[in-house]
């Protein structure tokens, strides 16, 4: 039997506004638990929520991103349910008239390019978080997270593969970066996806029943989860039985989903407009205000990178593929005249490093400043590439300057021809019997004298002064 | 009304009536249910709900933070807290 | 010299003429609160905190402010600052909240002085202060008897002349119904006038702060300062909010009051009916024209309410769940235990049908029914009001349909009972629209309450009605014997 794999992803962003969707305490991730919380975000009784509008231009910016249609008015709904870190007993929500209705994205998939349809995309206030784990018998409840503006973005369920999810969040988290809506950090849980999976026969029509996988945040989650789901379901359906739809887990530990406990009841969210806010109205104005300042998208980037700085079609590409890459390489840029060793540079060692560390280079320890020092550095020659190397995997590390690391470590290149010459002189003398069968024609041994060179001088001999002189005396 | 819908609408209100009360909530409900219900005789055929008396649209407000950290107010009026975090009984997702 | 009876004004110029001092005025007060004790109008007393502040206000203190020195009582759903806040709830009666309701503190900043909060029907759901947890308020005017709700405590402690004002909350009748059950002057305003930030939500789109004093004179005063935009509340109003005291002698000549066809006066209690009467003809008298007039949908007004109204209430009172605040039950299984079990012990059986109603009415499968037809009549008879306040100035109407009932006389058998007192004062917090009970005599020596409904913002005129008519008669100085509390 050959089976189909339909997948629908229902995407949380939060959004980098300042204050929260209903209050204007902070959003900043990382506080002293319970301290970005007041009275609204608290639910005490007799609070009321009023709506933070820069969570609406966000999401505006990127319901024209896909080309939806923008809802200008739109009201919000309660979801009402009972959970500890759910502060009100009712989740502020977008039901019946969301901000955004429609569009698409366009994801590459193994090559492949393909279109998935966006069915809306509405404005919701997060929950708090529960801390299960730590405190005997209790679950402890931290209201930091409660009332941040999430964007929930709903795929139609044309997603075929958990390869293709995974590049569907990747082409959402480009977006939302490139927008400025949200930071995209993962690992803090700024984006994070349900993912409804079910399995039907190939060529049928009608949808298998689904299950719904809660909560994933990172892609390489996202991957395993669905496969894992993928596998399980076929392995009911095969034996001829059903799969039961449900709300289940990822366990990163155990690779594995399993059902989730508290959401055992079928819940009933009797939704109902907020009566505490009125409509919100977004203005012919406004609209045309975030037009007229619509960021820079990855392609018009892209196309800027080769014009401005010169690069080539690849490096251009692979730079502005990444919000995060192309802010670091423009910033850098304005420090350093070399910009092919730049791009060089940050597709080949930062981007190996990033990937290894699984992180986005604002994550790491790496700045503008020291980057920029490390190009010009060898662009100078005060260092080798090989040198370089070893100083950026230590700037990886503790975030140091290049030059510090120079100085406390003596990697300053032998630039000095007298003092190439000399070391030369010594390995010339010291190696008599190779010198005499280089002389004789065998060429190979060039590079010999290189490494002796270097091995003498802890790799700091500028290569090519090496080079030249180590030619030069080697005719005579 | 049945007594398999009040069990419902009571867990998912979170409420429970004693043994001793139930039938007599049981028959309030359905007075109350049979009163409201007296609406289906209006025609409101393409009238449009009045959700509230304000026809009007919200003000919203500035994206600057404005606000007092009342933590320790907050964790005090708690049944169960400790010194940074309300507590509940431990959930098992 | 007594302060009992007082009236704001009447203070006013006591104080400015130091005939008594803040102090002596504040301790007075609580000596009459404490003598009658026993109407139980208080469910927390303020006297430490009010005796300190009372002592910063130097007699004589020349201010605009027509409140200063002025004692005042809190319904006791306004959240107060470092002050109990119960809603007349077990789930609350250990709450004090970190915060004051802007209502609240606006007249507090205008400089009066909250003696206490007062007695209530549990979270403002009842009609004769008989859900509270503190137990019932008696009826100034006869011992055994309610004095109205949800806002009991604060009628009664008016119509005492304990405080010669309070706030009180109207959500379906809940100042003017017990204004008119203890004969003083209640005033529940257009919806959004008066900012909801830190009153307790019974129905979100429904409740409306507002005053409760001896006089619609007074009203205005208390109306002037707790009105205005609050940004903490983005369903209060906008509008500019116009001195209420500035036209209220006008005349009324020319006025058109208009009659609701469809309120079948002749049901009525036959003396209820002469007194309305009565007072028809002392209006005629003072230049005003009576219309009949027709608002066909009125009549759906009770079961659209009691659609609404408890399914707001039934998300609104989610947040009371024992986690952050409140009553939390002990020796629970698990969260979802905790959460039931102290829901159930902390809530009484008024509010629990009433939240089992509104989730039933929003549940999948009837919330078309219930909810969202509720809410299409709702913008029917605001389509009716409309259409009328093209002809009349205003309508009147009885507060209510009878007097003051003795303790558990009504409602216990079957809860509609009760919920048809609020026939005349409902359809007002529908439409949003302000409303007015004065006091107009008495029947069978309980106060009956007249009740006058306003376009929306037009509190002003109504006030001003009010006031001629106050001017014009003696019914409003009536006061009980309060022998049997003492």
């Amino acid at each position: 039997m050959s089976w189909e794999t339909v997948i629908g992803l229902e995407t949380h962003v939060q959004l980098s506004t300042k204050t929260k969707l209903f209050s204007r305490a902070s959003t900043t991730f990382g506080a002293s638990p319970n301290t970005n919380v007041n009275l609204v975000d608290c639910g005490l009784p007799g609070v009321l929520p009023s709506v933070n509008k820069e969570a609406f231009y966000k999401a505006i910016r990127f319901g024209m991103a896909i080309n939806a249609q923008i809802n200008q008015t739109s009201i919000f709904d309660r979801k009402n349910y009972f959970y500890a870190d759910l502060p009100k007993g009712y989740q502020i929500t977008q039901m019946d008239l969301p901000i955004v209705l429609g569009g698409s994205i366009e994801i590459v998939s193994e090559e492949l390019v393909k279109t998935i349809n966006i069915t809306r995309a509405h404005l919701e206030e997060d929950a708090g978080k529960s801390i299960h784990d730590e405190y005997d018998g209790f679950s402890a409840i931290d209201l930091n997270r409660a009332g941040t503006p999430l964007l929930e973005i709903v795929s139609e369920p044309e997603i075929s593969s958990a390869k293709e999810a995974v590049a569907y969040m990747k082409a959402m988290h480009q977006l939302v970066t490139y927008l400025d809506v949200s930071d995209g950090n993962m690992a803090q849980g700024s984006l994070r996806c349900d993912a409804n999976v079910s399995i039907r026969k190939k060529g049928y029509k009608e949808l298998g029943t689904r299950t719904e996988i809660k909560n994933i945040n990172s892609f390489k989650f996202i991957e395993k989860a669905i496969n894992f789901e993928i596998k399980r379901q076929i392995k009911i359906l095969e034996k001829g039985e059903k799969v039961v739809q449900e709300t289940r887990l990822y366990d990163s530990s155990k690779d594995e989903t399993r059902p989730m406990r508290s959401k055992e009841f079928a819940n009933d969210y009797r939704y109902f407009p907020e009566p505490d806010l009125l409509p919100v109205v977004i203005s012919d104005e406004e609209i045309q205000k975030i037009k007229d300042e619509f960021p820079e998208l990855p392609n018009e980037k892209e196309i800027r990178f080769q014009k401005q700085f010169e690069l080539s079609a690849y490096d251009a590409q692979i730079i502005a593929s990444s919000k995060s890459m192309a802010d670091f390489f423009e910033k850098t840029a304005k420090q350093t005249k070399n910009y092919p060793l730049l791009s060089n540079w940050l597709i080949g060692e930062v981007s190996a490093y990033l990937n290894k560390e699984l992180i986005e280079i604002n994550e790491s320890k790496l700045s503008v400043e020291n980057v920029a020092t490390l190009i010009n550095r060898i662009d100078d020659q005060t260092i080798s590439g090989k040198i370089a190397k070893t100083i950026f995997e230590e700037m990886c590390i503790n975030g140091a300057s290049p030059d510090d690391i120079i100085e406390s470590q003596g990697l300053k290149q032998i630039s000095d021809d007298g003092a190439i010459e000399e070391i030369i002189d010594t390995v010339i003398k010291d190696n008599a019997a190779q010198v005499e069968a280089y002389l004789q024609g065998k060429d190979k041994l060039f590079g010999f004298f290189v490494g002796q060179v270097m091995k003498l001088t802890q790799g700091k001999a500028n290569p090519k002064a090496v080079n030249t002189i180590l030619k030069e005396k080697l005719k005579k | 009304m049945d007594q398999e819908t009040v069990r419902t609408i009571c867990y998912l209100a979170r409420l429970e009536i004693g043994q001793n009360k139930s039938n007599k909530i049981q028959k309030d409900l359905e007075t109350i249910i049979e009163l409201i219900g007296g609406l289906q005789n209006i025609d409101t055929s393409d009238i449009e709900p009045l959700y509230s008396p304000l026809e009007m649209t919200a003000t919203t407000h500035e994206d600057v933070v404005n606000s007092d950290n009342k933590k320790g107010k907050f964790l005090e009026n708690a049944p169960a807290s400790n010194e940074d975090y309300f507590l509940v009984p431990r959930v098992v997702e | 010299m007594t302060i009992q009876f007082k009236s704001i004004a009447e203070l006013r110029g006591m104080l400015d003429e130091k005939l008594i001092s803040v102090s002596e005025l504040t301790k007075e007060t609580f000596l009459l609160a404490k003598k009658y004790q026993e109407l139980n109008c208080f469910v927390t007393m303020n006297e430490e905190f009010a005796t300190k502040k009372a002592s910063t206000i130097a007699s004589g203190d020349q201010t605009s402010s027509l409140l200063k020195g002025i004692p005042l009582a809190q319904k006791d759903l306004f959240c107060t600052e470092g002050l109990r806040t119960t809603c007349s709830s077990k789930i609350l009666s250990d709450f004090i909240p970190p915060y004051t309701a802007t209502a609240v503190k606006k007249l507090e900043d205008a400089g009066s002085i909250t003696i206490g909060k007062t007695n209530m029907d549990e979270f403002a759901m009842g009609s004769s202060n008989e859900t509270s947890f503190f137990g019932n308020v008696h009826n100034p005017w006869k011992k055994g008897y309610v004095p109205g709700g949800s806002s009991g405590g604060s009628a009664a402690a008016v119509a005492a002349g304990i405080v010669p004002g309070a706030t009180g909350t109207d959500t379906g009748g809940s100042i003017r119904q017990p204004a008119a059950h203890c004969g003083i002057t209640g005033l529940k305003p257009t919806y959004g006038r008066v900012s909801r930030w830190g009153m307790i939500a019974f129905a979100s789109s429904l409740d409306q702060a507002g005053p409760l004093a001896r006089t619609a004179e007074d009203c205005a005063i208390l109306l002037n300062l707790m009105s205005g935009h609050d940004e903490k509340d983005t369903t209060s109003l906008n509008s500019e909010v116009p001195n209420f005291l500035t036209n209220i002698n006008q005349s009324i000549d020319g006025l058109k009051i208009g009659i609701i066809k469809e309120f079948n006066l002749g049901d009525l209690d036959s003396e209820v009916q002469a007194q309305f009467e009565e007072s028809k003809k002392t209006y005629e008298k003072l230049g005003a024209q009576f219309l009949e007039v027709s608002l066909p949908n009125i009549s759906a007004s009770v079961p659209t309410y009691y659609s609404i109204a408890p399914a707001e209430c039934s998300s609104n009172l989610s947040r009371f769940d024992g986690v952050r605040f409140g009553h939390r039950a002990e020796n629970t299984d698990d969260l979802n235990d905790l959460y039931i079990k102290s829901r159930s012990e902390g809530f009484g059986d008024e509010v629990k049908r009433r939240i089992l109603i509104g989730t039933y009415a929003l549940s999948a499968g009837y919330y078309d029914a219930y909810y969202k037809k509720a809410q299409q009549v709702r913008r029917l008879i605001k389509n009716d009001f409309d259409h009328v306040f093209k002809t009349v100035d205003v309508l009147m109407t009885p507060t209510s349909p009878n007097t003051a009932f003795e303790f558990g006389s009504k409602g216990t058998q079957n809860p509609v009972e009760l919920y048809l007192e609020d026939l005349f004062t409902i359809s007002s917090n529908l439409a949003g629209l302000p409303a007015i009970s004065i006091p107009h005599g008495q029947v069978h020596s309980l106060p009956v309450g007249l009740q006058l409904i306003g376009n929306f913002l037009k509190e002003d005129r109504l006030l001003n009605i009010a006031h001629v008519f106050q001017k014009n008669t003696d019914f409003h100085l009536a006061q009980p014997n309060l022998e049997d509390f003492s």
